[in-house]
């Protein structure tokens, strides 16, 4: 009976002694990341807000406090405005086309297809190659006079095709076509997955019901899918505000600031006018707009994104 | 005379087949010039390919004359670098968060995620400064070191050792190994798959970086390969024929990975991405 005792004991003072090491070598464990996260994210963290109050000169790394003066400065600011401006219609096109096309190409390989691999490839391809040697391509592609799209236009007798990146009504759309041309691969391969997770005995028992190819999808398939559509719906709104390529590449922010979103006006004012705290507090502002956006759409959830 | 089923298949298949192509029609137009004379690039007709005058000087040109083997070298020691230090930490931390857990690990873990949502353009620029400040600037580390940390390769370690049996563990404690020697024999051979998961993802998403060296680098030796496109471009801007060579060398190393491994990196997408 003693010894029964005993070993119950020692058993649990060892499970007991064990969780203990086990938690201190988690510290130890998490400690490179911890370190990592402290110095690389949090304390810049930290730094951009300060430095959004300070005046810094790089020359003589002097830093005088200023409060709240960029902030002030950046608000009554019309480039800032129109960077603000600028970031918002890049999403509005960017995210509905980005989600809307992968979703149809998700569609079209879920359906039966012959040589859908290839098919398949053909979509992600963008969504793999080097950001900017795709860039490269389409500056030469849409050049307004030479490119090839446009001799294609005015051999087919369109007088006057669009200009593309040098157009200050065209340039924004164009970029932000493109920044959904190569992401959409990522949705579509997202999205196929989730549509390979819809069961088929709902879509043949609502097919017997009499519904119609459109209503079984908006239904049954939708709903079903709606918590990848919710996830890629943040991912694309995120990846919209931080927009940055195209127009350091195809337009630098032209013509006419029409292409400056807010990524670009931070790089600028950072990068080229050597104003880090101007652009620290057009970036707090950003990250203000991020979780704002992500805020309404978490309470938006509800809605319409079902959970089985 | 009503189409058989086969036949309307073989029909919407060409037809998709024909979409997926004018899809990455820039792609194959950029192929096309790569292969042709600066004088032949906005030919009518535009002709595909000249078969029997194939112009392949473009890539030589490139491969002995430019700096592309230097921006090559560059681009695979960056990101082999950052992907063997972002991996070593997610995989430490993943274990620590997920499985062997600490007092208050799980509201730091909480905090982490707080923060993926903050622009990257925001914390570089006090990254900027500070490497400026410790003589970073122009050198590769800078290119490195902001890529080690990465949160969500964290999460997604974390995720997996969250539902790792304690049982094989306790097993391997059994045995006589210390933690350390559990983890490293017992746990990590078998995150073999998520560690793969991590490591392609990261290689395509830091090949791809062009912010942080148009920021970071000056000298020309540093580039990796989309600032050298970049600097070809404002250099060269007229010799499109040797343009589109440049961009279609660029993405042969990435296109080469995706295709050999192209059923991992579709399933990696699908993993990281649903439960991310």
């Amino acid at each position: 009976m003693e010894t029964v005792l005993k070993g119950a004991e020692s058993k649990r003072r060892r499970a007991y002694s064990l969780e203990r090491l086990e938690r201190r070598a988690g510290i130890l464990f998490a400690l490179p990341a911890l370190v990592g996260f402290l110095l690389f994210i949090l304390l810049p963290m930290v730094c951009v807000f300060l430095l959004s109050l300070y005046k810094v000169d790089l020359m003589t790394n002097t830093f005088e406090f200023k409060h709240f003066q960029y902030y002030d400065k950046m608000l009554h600011d019309p480039d800032f405005w129109k960077s603000v401006r600028n970031t918002l219609v890049y999403l509005v096109i960017y995210v509905p086309v980005t989600l809307a096309l992968g979703l149809g190409m998700a569609l079209v390989l879920n359906a039966k297809m012959k040589a859908r691999g290839v098919i398949r490839t053909f979509f992600i391809i963008p969504y793999i190659t080097t950001y900017v040697a795709t860039l490269v391509v389409w500056n030469v592609f849409l050049h307004p006079t030479e490119g090839p799209v446009n001799t294609l236009l005015m051999s087919l007798g369109v007088e006057k095709p669009p200009q593309y990146m040098v157009d200050t009504h065209w340039a924004l759309p164009i970029l932000a076509l493109i920044g959904s041309w190569k992401d959409v691969g990522y949705h579509c391969i997202l999205f196929l997955a989730a549509l390979q997770g819809v069961s088929k005995d709902y879509l043949e028992a609502a097919e017997i019901d009499g519904a119609g190819r459109f209503r079984r999808f908006r239904h049954i398939t939708f709903p079903l899918i709606s918590p990848t559509s919710f996830f890629l719906l943040l991912i694309t709104m995120i990846g919209g505000l931080q927009a940055f390529y195209q127009m350091a590449l195809l337009t630098k922010g032209g013509p006419a600031f029409s292409t400056t979103t807010m990524t670009y006006h931070i790089y600028r004012s950072a990068f080229e006018f050597y104003n880090f705290s101007y652009a620290s507090a057009v970036g707090m502002f950003l990250f203000l707009m991020t979780l704002v956006l992500i805020g309404v759409n978490w309470f938006g959830q509800k809605k319409w994104v079902f959970y089985q | 005379m009503p189409l058989s089923s086969n036949a309307r298949l073989t029909i919407r298949s060409a037809i998709f087949l024909l979409v997926g192509l004018i899809f990455i029609t820039p792609l194959l137009w950029m192929l096309s010039t790569s292969l042709k004379f600066e004088n032949q690039v906005f030919e009518r007709p535009f002709v595909f390919l000249h078969v029997h005058s194939v112009n392949w000087s473009n890539y030589s040109h490139i491969l002995t004359e430019t700096d592309f083997p230097v921006w090559l070298w560059n681009s695979v020691f960056v990101v082999v670098v950052s992907v063997a230090f972002r991996l070593l930490l997610a995989a430490l931390g993943g274990y620590a968060f997920g499985y062997l857990k600490f007092r208050g690990s799980d509201a730091i873990f909480f905090c982490f995620l707080v923060t993926l949502f903050i622009p990257y353009q925001l914390t570089l620029l006090p990254q900027f400064i500070s490497f400026r400040f410790i003589g970073l600037l122009d050198t590769h580390w800078a290119l490195i070191i902001p890529n080690i940390v990465d949160v969500l390769s964290i999460f997604l370690m974390r995720q997996f050792f969250l539902s790792f049996p304690k049982e094989l563990i306790h097993a391997a404690y059994m045995e006589g190994s210390g933690i350390f020697r559990s983890f490293a024999r017992v746990a990590m051979p078998l995150a073999r798959t998520p560690v793969l998961t991590l490591g392609l993802l990261s290689f395509f998403m830091i090949w791809d970086q062009y912010y942080q060296p148009l920021i970071f680098l000056h000298s020309k030796e540093l580039y990796t390969i989309p600032m050298g496109l970049q600097s070809f471009q404002t250099q060269f801007g007229k010799q499109y024929a040797m343009q589109m060579a440049l961009a279609c060398l660029a993405i042969i190393p990435v296109l080469g990975v995706f295709l050999a491994l192209q059923k991992q990196f579709i399933e990696s997408i699908v993993s990281s991405g649903l439960k991310g």
